[in-house]
């Protein structure tokens, strides 16, 4: 008898088991399909990027485990939109495939109350409070379920018009979830996903590609590791692009692609397009950047993000070939895309709990959403309130104004999706706070609820504590305006000034300033935490505008809505009912996040306080 | 605002209850009420069809109360969106209110509050708060303008205007958006190129609405035109003369202290607000000194300024305080006492002086005799009778050539000549306050009351040519949106931090969903529906 059994060992189910584990009382399964390692990465070989390098530190805040496993195995680090400023900045780190799943193994074998069962589930039932799973060897018990099926789900695998049933190249597809629960909505369209075809590593004329070598300066996801610690022989990305030749290929071959063809009905990501999207929707744009990435050290293949395609292999091929750097470059497997069901996650609460089944849980990419830190966000968020539940704790829910986790999930809970959900930084209203710099900060009070005592609990606390304390400097320090710091800075201030006031003030690198103020002082001090306060005070001016004006709406968005009264108003369309009845908002502002209400039914609702 | 939200049929008389009418109509709103009055007609209202006329009689058990047609506009198809019942009754006053008790007290009806009928409205999702609000300014009309306007509102033309708004900030919105998310596949430099297209076009956008946004803020529905000088220069004179038989349109708004005194005139159909801002007096009294202050106060926000100087009684330190007012009309009175020209010159180089501006040379005309206005209430004035000069070059008026004054006293100079307003494509306003038309008029006195009018119409049509917002919500958000874009732009402009543009971007984003109505309802509805009677 376990307390939770996590179905599915992919990014999002070991980090639910991760975090339910630490909870040393509970006893923990995970059931995962033999013959594959947890956590591995079918797709892109990268951890992190835009919104998304945000998550993965706040899962490492929050004591996840994805952070550690991208560090320990990571090829290349990049900050990406370096320029941009810092509230935007990510992090994204190239993975050795291999070594990331190895690692995953490792540390959850390491872990006493976790379980690893490789094993098919062929069955579900629940009798007195108690779920029973029973797989193709055994049958298991269990007070919680966390399902992390990914894509699963009545999966289908399409090459040009060869068809394969199956959630990824060399496995088999979970049977249909319909078997499992005949009450549970799967959302009415299939979604789809793509990758592309992956390359022979010294096929490739890595000399015509430009060199994006990784970056020694990027901070490391997992704040006990060294600031700029690498554990792995660092390797390049090679950038290259399509041309004409390339597009024309892909364009004269529009029936053979399952995309177009009728094949797949399958709705894809707009912000993930295949090379057959981009060529059919944009005929004008032949140039198309094409990322070549190392998969592993111990893989023969190189992985070309930007052509994920399901054209068949002979056009895939040539049109390969035809990129400059790629024109000997043999394929070593070919690009595929996936059909699986997905379902309605308005069915479950912000604990990702499903309302109408206490005790199980969805969690990852059978929820819509695509991304390996997507999914371990949810993991974390579903594995957690699994445990919390069993020992009887409070919920916890992360706020969307702290967290993109919690973006994540109101977004999820509060709309039926369309196409695979991914996490921008503009799903965020609050984009100048939730920043990656101060992941430890915003968590801190959300890892604190959990009540464990681990190394991290301890490196957060000292956060804390040395935060205050650098603060109090930076404010209460005023440097005359003919100090030494000041000159060799070339600021001048027209009084006594606190060095907070400068940062402030002026258009001075923050986390630059901050620093050589300390090392000016002689004093050394923690980096991150430095990292942390620099950038927070050269936007707190930012957010307190930000929030003056955003309370003026946020009132709006806390007045009460008379629900059923507006679901039985003839004056609200069909269509708009049927979204409100099923997400039943309570207040204007979760009406609001609803997609699909218009501007004008807004402003109408507005003023009618329904 | 509670009770608006309630369920409750309400009734209430559409036509007006001040006079007696050969018919009025008596409105019933609300929902599956039929049946509960079927016993006041002598028909079977279950049975009547919707949008028919019905001859009937008004029935109180065996009492007939009245002869009427009944007309039912069955919900969701009517004004408002409730189940509407129009009884035409015969208008007297009497009779209207005693069919209202009959429902009151017998089916349990509630008088309507004001404008809670077009409140149903707004909230069956009939009409919009911007539809509203025209729907008020079309009721509330006090010129062609406004009726123009309101109309626009109600069709919601104007709102589409505002929509547009939102569109080009969406779309830079999303240029800004892309750029964060997407910066790696699709390369800096298209970033750039999307980035300032779509700026571009919100900028011009937000420009083009805020050229239609006056920023002097004064009233544009019933625009202020203020009187002032100094104690004896003849104002309440000129505002008697101005008033003339306007004044049985008007009624008297009484001013908070002794200080104003304000009349509503038409001019061409359009109604002014006069101020009198007689009883400011130059003194050593602290009081009086602060009364000058508010005088001028309100003379800054009016729409239309005349400044009367009597050159007999100069004072410097006076006109020192009005330099800054930009009026747009200055008018020497008295000008029938003796060596009047001579003196008006004089005070006239010392005003230039003063005021730092410009006058023009005074051409004195030849004072004509002083007569007892033929009818309005100007009296010879004690401190003697006004006379005008004339200042610059005389622009033929329509009136006809000028004549020696026949009737009054008091005579205007006009300085500069009146540029005939443009009736091409409308020009933005520069973020400045208007310029004065003029600075001073002179015509006969028998056209004088004629010659001002036609000022203040100059400079209104002027003001109307760049069809300017009426309502004053919309103008202080569109102000506000142009403030914080100019903010915005700094921003754009000083830093490369995505993150800040976006945030101020999106503080410019709050202000433009106000002005299309997501915004709070106890700040705009509870404010028009207590202030105006919308649509009964």
């Amino acid at each position: 008898m376990y307390d939770i059994i996590v179905v599915g060992g992919g990014h999002a189910g070991v980090e639910a088991a991760y975090i339910a584990s630490q909870f040393k009382n509970l006893k923990i399964a995970i059931i995962t399909m033999p013959g594959v390692g947890l956590a591995s990465a079918p797709c892109n070989p990268s951890i992190g990027g835009v919104g998304k390098g945000q998550v993965v530190r706040e899962i490492d805040s929050l004591g996840g485990l994805v952070g550690k496993l991208a560090d320990k195995a990571g090829l290349q680090f990049r900050t990406l939109n370096e320029s941009k400023g810092y509230a935007v900045q990510s992090t994204r780190i190239q993975i050795d495939k291999i070594k990331y799943s190895q690692l995953a193994e490792e540390e959850i074998s390491k872990i006493s109350n976790i379980t690893v069962i490789r094993s098919k589930v062929t069955g579900l039932s629940f009798k007195n409070d108690i779920y029973e799973i029973i797989t193709d060897s055994s049958t298991w018990n269990s007070k919680k379920i966390v399902f992390t099926v990914g894509t699963f789900l009545n999966a289908k695998m399409h090459t040009g018009s060869k068809q394969t049933f199956g959630g990824r190249e060399g496995c088999e597809s979970s049977d249909s979830l319909s078997e499992f629960f005949g009450d549970i909505k799967t959302v009415s369209a299939r979604f789809k996903t793509g990758t592309p075809a992956r390359l022979n590593k010294d096929s490739v004329h890595y000399e015509k590609l430009e060199e994006q070598p990784s970056d020694s300066q990027v901070e490391t996801f997992h704040v006990l590791h060294g600031t700029n610690e690498r554990f792995i022989e660092q390797k390049s990305c090679y950038l290259g692009y399509t041309n004409s030749s390339t597009l024309k290929i892909i364009r004269d071959n529009k029936e053979k692609s399952p995309m177009f063809n009728g094949q797949i009905n399958g709705v894809g990501a707009r912000y993930c397009p295949s090379i057959e999207d981009k060529a059919y929707r944009y005929p004008d744009k032949d140039v198309h950047h094409v990322f070549v990435e190392p998969e592993s050290h111990d893989m023969n293949t190189v992985y070309p993000s930007g052509i994920s395609t399901s054209l068949p292999k002979v056009i895939q091929k040539q049109f390969i070939n035809s990129i400059v750097g790629l024109e000997d470059a043999t394929i070593e497997m070919y690009g595929y895309a996936v059909e699986y069901d997905v379902i309605d996650t308005t069915q479950l609460s912000r604990t990702l709990e499903l309302q109408t089944k206490p005790g199980v849980y969805f969690a990852g990419q059978v929820n819509g959403t695509s991304g390996y830190e997507e999914a371990a966000g949810q993991g974390y968020i579903a594995g957690v309130n699994a445990a919390l539940s069993i020992m009887g704790k409070k919920t916890l829910v992360l706020d969307r104004k702290e967290s993109y986790i919690g973006v994540m999930i109101e977004d999820l809970v509060s709309n039926v999706r369309d196409e695979p959900y991914r996490l921008f930084t503009a799903r965020s209203e609050n984009r100048l706070y939730i920043r990656e710099d101060n992941s430890v900060l915003r968590m801190y009070p959300y890892r604190a609820h959990l009540g464990l005592d681990n190394q991290i609990d301890n490196y957060m606390d000292e956060f804390i504590v040395k935060y205050s304390k650098y603060k109090f400097i930076l404010e209460n320090t005023f440097i005359h305006t003919s100090d030494s710091f000041l000159i060799k800075h070339k600021i001048k201030v027209p009084r006594r000034t606190s060095i907070a006031d400068i940062i402030k003030q002026s258009d001075l690198d923050p986390v630059e300033t901050v620093n050589d103020y300390f090392n000016h002082c002689g004093l050394v001090e923690d980096k991150r935490v430095l990292r942390t306060l620099a950038i927070a005070l050269k936007y707190d001016g930012y957010i307190n505008k930000s929030n003056d004006h955003y309370k003026k709406i946020a009132k709006l968005d806390n007045v009460d809505i008379d629900l059923p009264r507006m679901l039985i108003s003839e004056n609200i369309s069909f269509e708009c009912k049927q979204r409100i009845g099923k997400i039943k908002p309570e207040t204007f502002g979760q009406l609001k996040l609803i997609e699909g209400i218009r501007p004008a039914t807004l402003a109408a609702i507005a003023g009618n306080s329904y | 605002m509670s009770i608006y939200n309630s369920d409750e049929t309400i009734i209430a008389c559409s036509t007006g209850n001040l006079s007696n009418t050969a018919i009025a109509v008596i409105r019933i709103s609300g929902n599956d009420y039929l049946n509960s009055i079927n016993q006041f007609f002598d028909l079977d209202i279950n049975k009547i069809k919707p949008r028919q006329a019905y001859f009937c009689k008004i029935v109180d058990e065996a009492l007939i109360l009245d002869e009427i047609v009944l007309t039912f506009f069955k919900g969701p198809n009517s004004y408002n969106g409730d189940d509407i019942i129009e009884l035409s009754v015969h208008g007297n006053q009497i009779n209207i209110r005693r069919i209202i008790k009959l429902f009151i007290d017998k089916a349990g009806f509630r008088h309507s509050e004001p404008g809670e009928f077009t409140f149903r409205s707004m909230k069956n999702n009939k009409l919009s708060l911007t539809q509203v609000e025209g729907l008020d300014l079309l009721l509330n009309a006090s010129s062609i303008f406004s009726l123009d306007q309101g109309y626009s509102l109600l069709s919601g033309k104007l709102q589409e205007g505002f929509r547009g708004l939102y569109d080009s900030l969406l779309k830079h919105k999303s240029s800004l958006e892309f750029g964060f998310d997407f910066l790696e596949d699709m390369g800096e430099e298209r970033f750039n190129l999307e980035f300032n297209d779509s700026f571009r076009e919100l900028q011009s956008n937000i420009k083009k609405l805020h050229s239609h946004v006056s920023n002097q803020g004064f009233n544009l529905i019933k625009p202020e035109v203020t009187i002032f000088g100094l104690p004896n220069a003849g104002k309440s004179s000129l505002f008697n003369l101005l008033l003339d038989e306007d004044r049985a349109i008007t009624s008297n708004i009484a001013g908070t202290t002794r200080d104003f005194i304000r009349e509503d005139i038409s001019i061409n159909n359009n109604i002014f607000t006069l101020i009198d801002t007689a009883g400011i007096r130059l003194s050593d009294d602290l009081i009086e000194a602060k009364g000058i202050e508010k005088a001028l106060e309100v003379v800054d926000k009016s729409f239309f300024k005349i400044l009367l100087v009597n050159p007999y009684e100069f004072d410097e330190t006076y006109y020192s305080k009005v330099k800054e007012v930009q009026f747009d009309s200055l008018i020497f009175t008295h000008s029938d006492r003796e060596g009047f020209n001579e003196l008006a010159k004089a005070v006239c180089t010392k005003l230039i002086g003063i005021l730092g501006k410009e006058i023009g040379p005074i051409e004195p005309i030849k004072p004509g005799p002083i007569e007892p206005t033929k009818s309005g209430p100007i009296e010879p004035i004690k401190s003697g009778p006004i006379e005008p000069t004339k200042s610059g070059p005389i622009e033929p008026t329509k009136s006809g050539p000028i004549e020696p004054t026949k009737s009054g006293p008091i005579e205007p100079i006009k300085s500069c000549p009146i540029e005939p307003t443009k009736s091409g494509p409308i020009e933005p306003i520069k973020s400045g306050p208007i310029e004065p038309i003029s600075l001073s008029l002179i015509v006969d006195t028998v056209n004088i009351k004629e010659e001002i009018f036609k000022l203040i119409e100059l400079k209104y049509l002027k003001l109307l040519t760049f069809d300017p917002v009426l309502i004053e919500r919309h103008a202080e958000s569109i102000r506000s949106v142009y403030n914080l874009f100019l903010d915005y732009e700094k921003a754009v402009n000083s830093t490369d931090d995505l993150a800040i543009i976006a945030s101020e971007l999106n503080i410019v984003g709050h202000c433009v969903s106000e002005l299309i109505g997501i915004i709070s309802p106890d700040d705009v509805l509870h404010n028009i529906f207590d202030k105006f009677c919308i649509g009964k």
